[in-house]
């Protein structure tokens, strides 16, 4: 064999990207963005500092860009275009992994749609500066409030199946044990991320910071 | 004389690769233990439509009658599987005969499975032993890596995989799991893992592992009971370590 042949087709090495950014760094940030977020149930003083703190970073834009924006854009653009080259055929073999065939893709597009909206209100209207009352503001408007829902639980759905796709897909479960493994460790991210998430809507809504007792400097 | 139980089949045929299909129905008497196969051959005994008018037999594939052979696979009530092996009497009637979708037809039930033919020529689903002078003996196989090649050997080519598989259609030049799992246990065969990077490019190029989206229809849709995920799984692992470490190494 001539160590030419020994390259990898370009399609192979798109889709394995496609895969891989899902996870890293697109997952890895929705779990940064949930992790900042929930500095709103510990109160508005917190959560302000801590977005501060993150939109003040060095190389801030090229940071967003390289680890968010770009990785977002492959991730979603590819990803359409891996939807339009398969056939779903849920409704003749209802089968649990065709469904989650099937939904993978239908919560992507939501997710995507959403995530779009979402960094153009918080992130460009605010001019990168969004604040506590910036979000609680929006989430006053009953549409706003039931797009974050179904943005939240899209995001966190896709992920934990997508955690499930990425050991499958990279055979890091290959047995079938390590595979329903794998399903429920998905299931399981896809559980709490939906859990976290909502909370963090609701704390901006009713203004509710659980974990607020625990600030002792006012 | 009570009237004897019928079995009542509607067949999709189609004279040829570019006609039209149409659909015919045909009651049959029933029998005991009756297979999908033994309707189709009792339609070419006595080929008339239920309503009495006369037609052609039904053309379809079929051999061993035992599901070791792979050929009468088709959409039986909308879902792929053997007909040899799907008994009448734990089918919903009419029972509804159709060509597997993913294959061009040949004729009503029969379709041209050289894709999977040419797929399996394109990994090299082989194990070259030729040479210009004898080569002796291969290398032993562990009886632990025999146990694991054995159910990957049970492939019968059937295309059932293939045809549950939302990634494979006319859009998509995948080329399905039974392939896969055919690399997998060539490259697991001592003399056959001499061509082993070979076989794995071949599946990192158009239409290869990458394609799969893990849906997870084909070990389901398995006659063999092939783990055929588990297979894809394993290939991924190999795959991506050939070009991440043919790339770092040569």
């Amino acid at each position: 064999m001539s160590a030419a042949a020994t390259r990898p087709d370009r399609s192979y090495l798109l889709r394995k990207l496609h895969s891989l950014s899902g996870i890293v760094p697109v997952g890895a940030f929705l779990a940064e963005h949930f992790w900042s977020n929930s500095y709103a149930l510990v109160g508005v003083a917190k959560y302000n500092e801590k977005s501060q703190e993150l939109q003040t970073i060095p190389f801030r834009v090229i940071v967003e860009a390289a680890v968010i924006w770009l990785p977002i854009l492959y991730h979603g653009g590819y990803g359409v275009y891996i939807w339009l080259k398969g056939k779903s055929n849920v409704s003749d073999y209802p089968w649990v992994g065709n469904w989650l065939y099937t939904l993978q893709r239908y919560t992507g597009l939501v997710a995507f749609a959403f995530i779009g909206w979402h960094v153009w209100t918080e992130r460009f209207l605010t001019q990168g500066k969004s604040t506590y009352s910036d979000v609680e503001h929006a989430l006053r408007n009953p549409y706003y409030l039931a797009f974050y829902v179904i943005g939240v639980l899209a995001s966190s759905f896709h992920l934990g199946v997508g955690i499930w796709n990425f050991l499958c897909k990279w055979g890091l479960a290959a047995t079938v044990q390590a595979q329903r493994a794998a399903g429920k460790l998905g299931a399981t991210v896809g559980f709490v991320f939906s859990l976290v998430g909502i909370l963090i809507v609701v704390s901006f809504r009713l203004n509710w910071h659980p974990f607020g007792h625990f600030v002792t400097l006012k | 004389m009570g009237e004897t139980k019928k079995v009542i089949l509607r067949v999709k045929r189609q004279a040829g690769p570019k006609h039209a299909p149409r659909w015919e129905e045909f009651a049959l008497n029933w029998r005991p233990a009756m297979n999908v196969i033994i309707c189709l051959r009792d339609i070419a005994e006595n080929p008339v439509t239920r309503d009495g008018k006369k037609t052609t037999p039904v053309t379809y594939e079929s051999n061993c009658l035992e599901e070791v052979c792979g050929s009468c696979a088709m959409l039986i009530n909308g879902k792929a599987r053997m007909a040899c092996s799907a008994l009448v009497d734990s089918l919903p009637q009419p029972i509804r005969l159709e060509p597997l979708s993913k294959f061009p037809v040949v004729r009503d039930l029969a379709v041209d499975r050289s894709f999977m033919f040419e797929s399996l020529k394109r990994v090299k689903a082989w194990i070259p032993i030729d040479g210009t002078y004898d080569l002796g003996e291969g290398p032993r196989m562990a009886p632990e890596t025999q146990e694991q090649a054995y159910p990957l050997s049970r492939c019968i080519s059937c295309g059932n995989c293939l045809e549950v598989c939302p990634q494979v259609n006319e859009n998509n030049a995948f080329v399905g799991a039974a392939i896969i799992s055919q690399v997998r246990l060539f490259n697991m065969h001592p003399t056959g893992a001499m061509h082993a990077r070979e076989r794995l490019e071949a599946l990192m190029g158009p239409g290869g592992i990458a394609d799969c989206a893990n849906a997870q229809n084909c070990v389901k849709a398995c006659p063999k009971e092939i783990p055929l995920t588990e297979s894809i799984a394993e290939m991924n692992r190999q795959a991506w370590k050939q070009a991440l470490l043919g790339w770092l190494f040569g």
